[in-house]
């Protein structure tokens, strides 16, 4: 049967695969794709507590909505900086991006 | 068909297992470009669990926001951003790195589940019956939530300029 | 008596007989499902070149069996299929491979939604329209992998232009929408059907019309905004690699994807379904598309081509321009009353 608790753990594994991505990788589009996936995460968790209230509730679906939104620009800024970031460099290893000259 | 009844737990371990290797091969292919395809498929996966939470309009707008529009702008920059191919083939974590990565990540998500299952017996085990119209979304959005709608307006249009003014290539 | 699992050779027919009898199957497999689309795309590849022929004063298809070559299609289907498939070197072989399938899939997809009666539609989603627009904001991604996999340069440029242009043309599409759902009070396609009973949306929507009509030809790379396969700039555009059995999984998709766009004008503007009786329902709908997708062929023997920067100022900001007024233009209609005569 599915409960709430097997949303929260499907919640949790994507969360736990977005923060090893964020941690270890060195490509700076993969760590984009951990940032996408944590915030997957947090609607998907959204989405299930809003759906197992009782009684049934919109604001979580409120929520989610406003999190796409700010997620989608936030990803437009970030492929922006990765791009001036790389014509600056010519790199986007995130090891050879940390000093703030140039 | 009311012969044939897909039980609903299959639906969801088959939703679940689309979303998390999706995710997983998204981080781990060799290929950028792989990844962005394995990232929209969990993302369709993530749509597939809202589908499955009552939120129809919700499943839409993610295809639709995030399949449509982030992975068409993230396959544009990763081809801006190639400087040879099989240079990613080199993202292969260093000694040690890789299971500090591991163990952090599944510390985090352990705690996270555990803390839920140890409160499982006080959440709500079957969803209440009845789910909300798509149309109960709409007005809420205008009525009870007008300044959130405002000021999320306003930062896309900042966003919009940023990003225009930061690819701008200076002449 | 039906029953699973049947056991006895009775029961094994009965239950065959039950599913083909059955409105899920006759939907889902043969109107407005599989078959029927199957068919239709064939006839309109077809009705193009025929329509094409006679506007530039020639015959088109006339040898390939049957009265004006009706089974042109079927010749160039086996044609495409005893081709070779050639793979460009060094390019990505599962997505070039991949790319075409998603592509037919996914201009198939959306006609789970479309209602062609008032009880043929497979899934009468309350979220029917953004179901479709979700479906359709697939279909430049997918066109930039396949672009990107062919590792090619006319090709990805191809795939580039379609791109900014599909993408530019997809937010007058939704905005002039907006104001049919207005209209009807409701994303359920059945619904904006029946909410037509009285007055077409053509009549109180006509600049959303217009524009939508003109920001479908766009994304479906019909002429005039047909730049990204322009020939003497950029040999076939995103599909030049594709050869065989490929193409034909391509062509097949675009023109599933003009009958999926005209069907969508036929639903939100011209009544779907409604129509005098002595012709039953599903005729009436097959009637309005085809009139629709004639309306769509029609530019191409006619207009010159338009400038890629051109195109995509026009999608940006006149066309924008024109939906957005649309909409507080529906909005003081509404509110007005001058629509309740006809029930809106």
């Amino acid at each position: 049967m599915v409960t709430l608790v097997s949303y929260i753990i499907v919640s949790a594994a994507l969360l736990g695969i977005g923060v090893y991505g964020l941690s270890v990788k060195r490509n700076a589009m993969r760590i984009l794709f951990a940032i996408e996936i944590i915030v997957n995460a947090a609607n998907l968790n959204f989405a299930a507590f809003t759906r197992y209230l009782n009684p049934p509730q919109v604001s979580g679906q409120v929520i989610v909505f406003y999190s796409i939104a700010a997620a989608a620009m936030e990803a437009a800024v970030g492929l922006a900086l990765i791009l001036v970031a790389f014509r600056l460099n010519n790199t986007i290893d995130v090891r050879k991006l940390n000093k703030l000259k140039g | 068909m009311a012969l044939i009844d897909i039980p609903p737990d299959l639906t969801f371990v088959a939703l679940a297992a689309v979303t998390i290797i999706g995710a997983i091969l998204a981080l781990q292919a060799r290929e950028l470009i792989y990844g962005a395809v394995a990232l929209a498929i969990s993302f369709i996966g993530v749509a597939g669990f809202f589908v499955s939470l009552d939120a129809p309009y919700l499943a839409m707008l993610q295809i639709a926001i995030y399949v449509g529009a982030i992975v068409v702008l993230i396959l544009f920059t990763i081809m801006l951003v190639r400087r040879e191919v099989g240079e990613e083939a080199k993202d292969r974590p260093q000694s040690g790195e890789g299971s500090v990565g591991l163990w952090l990540a599944g510390l985090l998500s352990l705690a996270v589940s555990g803390v839920a299952a140890l409160a499982g017996p006080n959440m709500p085990s079957t969803p209440p019956s009845g789910s909300l119209p798509v149309s109960a979304l709409g007005p809420t959005l205008a009525t009870q939530y007008p300044i959130p709608l405002i000021i999320l307006a306003l930062l896309m249009s900042a966003t919009l300029i940023g990003a225009l003014v930061l690819a701008k290539v200076e002449r | 008596m039906v029953v699973f699992p049947p056991t006895t050779p009775q029961e094994v027919i009965a239950l065959i007989l039950y599913i083909i009898t059955s409105h899920t199957f006759i939907t889902i497999i043969i109107f407005p499902g599989f078959i029927h689309l199957t068919l239709v795309v064939m006839f309109l590849t077809w009705y193009e070149r025929k329509l094409l022929a006679r506007i530039q004063l020639r015959i088109g298809p006339l040898y390939a069996g049957g009265p004006g070559g009706i089974l042109q299609p079927i010749a160039d289907g086996v044609k495409l299929i005893f081709k070779e498939i050639m793979i460009p070197y060094k390019a990505d072989k599962p997505l070039f491979l991949a790319m075409p399938l998603m592509l037919v899939l996914f201009a198939a997809l959306p006609f789970a939604v479309i209602p062609f009666g008032q009880h043929w539609v497979i899934a009468n989603l309350d979220v029917g329209l953004v179901f479709l627009f979700a479906m359709t904001s697939l279909f430049p991604s997918m066109i930039l992998i396949f672009a990107w996999a062919s590792n090619s340069k006319f090709p990805f440029l191809g795939g580039l232009r379609s791109l900014f242009q599909q993408v530019a043309y997809e937010i007058p599409m939704w905005v002039s929408a907006l104001s049919v759902v207005m209209l009807a009070g409701s994303l359920n396609l059945t619904a904006i059907v029946e909410a037509q009973s009285k007055i077409w949306f053509i009549v109180p929507a006509f600049l959303s019309f217009i524009v939508f009509f003109i920001a479908i030809m766009a994304e479906l790379e019909r002429l005039p905004f047909d730049l990204p396969e322009a020939e003497p700039e950029l040999v076939a555009g995103w599909f030049t690699e594709s050869s065989g059995a490929v193409f034909m999984v391509i062509f097949l998709g675009l023109y599933m994807k003009v009958y999926l766009m005209s069907s969508l004008v036929t639903v939100l503007f011209l009544g779907g379904w409604w129509g005098p009786a002595f012709l039953p329902q599903p005729v009436w709908f097959i009637i309005k598309t085809l009139i629709v997708a004639t309306f769509m062929i029609i530019p191409r023997g006619v207009y010159p081509r338009l400038r890629v920067d051109m195109l995509i100022k026009t999608g940006w900001t006149r066309l924008l321009i024109i939906a957005l007024a649309n909409v507080f233009l529906t909005i003081l209609l509404i509110h007005s009353g001058i629509l309740s005569a006809w029930g809106i």
